[in-house]
């Protein structure tokens, strides 16, 4: 792994990887897309991976949840952008959709719930419930089995920008 | 990307002798009505079982929250209907997060299991898998490679093509071909971890670039189909039960009009002067010592049936024999002694052969050897090499 560079505010370098920017009108045009993006995208970013079969399925697996949640928002004007970027065994993906301004607020709410020590509960509870997987249950879940760390970010306009680091690289077989 | 197949892409069924579920492929629904048939299926299974149901996950590559929240309820209710009931859930190592997602499961529910499939997968892995071999696969490589680097030519060798090494081992045989003949990819699949790090640190070390290596089980690749020029895979259908599944595999993923390069044994046929007679019984040996195990390393000469019975077309058989005077006769000398000692060792004392047997046994080896190294000897490991095309 390469030498770790530092940003002046301390936070690690994330050297850009692919970016795919779509109409989300197309988007949500068809439910497949979600399963084409992240498929397409895990095979280009994990050629010089480790191991690239696994990283890609690992990948596609996590992103394809990611990709539903957006295909779910109620707000189906401009732009979804998908941005992957890598420091050193992590990959960070950037995924930035048009919301509503409450969608915002429960992301917000959903990705605090997710750094809380009951996060493996809640996320057992719900497999056991009767309602299926809401978006919140679904970033939970990636933080329970993929190690994933996420937060909310400020997005132009009526967006929300959903910041998901994957550390991929170090799930034990 | 690809144009949508509107073909669904998993599939489910039930085996009521084995009281296997098993679901496969790609589940991402939209909505759970996608599904119905499967879920249909499943609860049929469930109201038929008795004691276990196996559920099957092993190939199953991707499953979304929402089909996996299904599944798992209609799972869970009848763990709390019927309290009798007993789950086990299969999944695979390959597939890195059905064990985490699935392995849950047992977190809410006693009644419901989780194992990972891929600990024992052939017979006779152990002997062969962990550590002991990597030294002599080395060497073996070596001298297999003085022929094979003319042979594989006439098999589909070439520059720039896409390749995979399937059943790869510690690597050499991917590094040699990426110097020889520069494929613009390769992708070298084993299933064995240290073997794959072995291969990793040769590749860091010598700044190799362009093999990929992956952790995968042969008999179900998550590779996808049609992608490679030329699928080799040496040594190895020889060492599995059914090696018909294994070719299946290796022809899925081939494009058509690409070719499946194998090579394989006939260790009956391992041969030396002098000291003939000695050298010929143990390696007889050698074949029902296997056999015992399931493998068969007089696999060689009936390539060509299994490649014509997997479907393949335009079959080039053809063989070599690697001699001790290919190069330092030492290095066939170390081969033999490493084999001695795995087959007249741990295998042996596997199979509870007695130490009469062990010593005869042995002695073949050191007769070998002893050929090999003797000033007029002749010692000899023959090789058959089988390639065939994907119909267009
Ligand atoms: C006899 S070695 C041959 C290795 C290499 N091709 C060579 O010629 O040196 C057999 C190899 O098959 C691998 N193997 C065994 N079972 C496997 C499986 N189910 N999937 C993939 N590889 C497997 C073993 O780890 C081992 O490296």
């Amino acid at each position: 792994m390469g030498p770790v560079h530092h940003d002046l505010a301390g936070e690690p370098t994330f050297e850009p990887m692919i970016q795919i920017d779509m109409e989300v009108r197309t988007f949500v045009s068809a439910w497949r897309h979600c399963d084409y993006v992240s498929t397409y995208m895990a095979r280009m970013i994990s050629q010089n991976r480790s191991d690239s079969v696994r990283h890609s399925n690992l990948f596609s697996s996590a992103f394809n949840e990611l990709l539903e949640v957006a295909f779910r928002t109620r707000h189906a004007d401009g732009e979804l952008a998908c941005r992957v970027s890598r420091h050193g065994a992590t990959d960070r993906i950037e995924l930035t959709f048009p919301c509503l301004p409450e969608e915002r607020q429960f992301y917000q709410e959903a990705v605090s719930q997710v750094a809380g020590f009951e996060a493996r509960e809640r996320y057992l509870n719900s497999v056991s419930g009767d309602l299926a997987p809401s978006r919140e249950v679904v970033l939970l879940e990636l933080a329970v089995d993929y190690n994933a760390t996420l937060r909310v970010e400020e997005a132009d306009g009526d967006a929300v920008k959903l910041v998901v680091d994957l550390p991929l690289e170090g799930l034990e077989h | 990307m690809s144009p949508y197949n509107l073909l669904p892409r998993f599939k489910a069924q039930y085996d009521a002798n084995n009281q296997e579920f098993s679901i496969s492929g790609v589940v991402r629904p939209q909505a759970i009505d996608e599904l119905g048939p499967s879920l249909t299926l499943l609860r049929d299974a469930i109201g038929r079982v008795r004691g276990v149901l196996y559920v099957n996950v092993r190939r199953l590559t991707q499953m979304n929250n929402a089909a996996f929240h299904v599944f798992s309820r209609i799972i869970i209710d009848a763990c709390r209907a019927r309290p009798e009931l007993k789950f086990v859930v299969i999944t695979s190592s390959v597939v890195g997060w059905t064990s985490r997602k699935f392995g849950r499961l047992s977190g809410i529910e006693p009644n419901i299991t989780v194992e990972e499939y891929d600990s024992q997968f052939y017979p006779g892995q152990g002997f062969l898998e962990e550590g002991g071999f990597v030294p002599i696969l080395r060497t073996q490589t070596k001298m297999t490679w003085r022929h094979e680097r003319a042979i594989l030519r006439r098999h589909g060798m070439r520059p720039g093509i896409v390749m995979a090494d399937i059943c790869c081992g510690i690597g050499d045989f991917a590094v040699l071909v990426q110097k020889e003949f520069q494929p613009s990819r390769i992708v070298a699949l084993d299933h064995s971890i240290s073997s794959l790090n072995y291969a990793r640190r040769v590749m860091r070390e010598f700044d190799i670039r362009g093999i990929e290596y992956t952790y995968g089980d042969a008999s179900e690749m998550l590779l996808d189909e049609a992608q490679f020029d030329l699928v080799t895979c040496r040594h190895s259908l020889q060492i599995f039960n059914r090696p018909e599944l294994i070719l299946k595999e290796l022809y899925r993923i081939c494009k058509p009009g690409g070719r499946v390069y194998i090579t394989n044994e006939k260790n009956s046929h391992c041969l030396g002067e002098p000291r003939a007679e000695s050298i010929g019984w143990t390696y007889n040996e050698v074949a029902k010592l296997f056999g015992y195990f399931e493998m068969d390393v007089e696999l060689g000469p009936k390539s060509r049936r299994y490649l014509i019975e997997a479907g393949f077309e335009d079959i080039r058989v053809e063989t070599f024999m690697v001699t001790n005077l290919d190069g330092d006769p030492q290095d066939f000398a170390d081969v033999i002694e490493a084999w001695a000692n795995v087959y007249a060792g741990e295998m042996a004392a596997r199979r509870g052969d007695g130490p009469e047997f062990v010593a005869r046994f042995r002695q073949g080896f050191q007769d070998h050897i002893f050929a090999a190294l003797h000033p007029k000897g002749y010692a000899g490991w023959p090789i058959w090499v089988a390639s065939g095309r994907r119909p267009q």
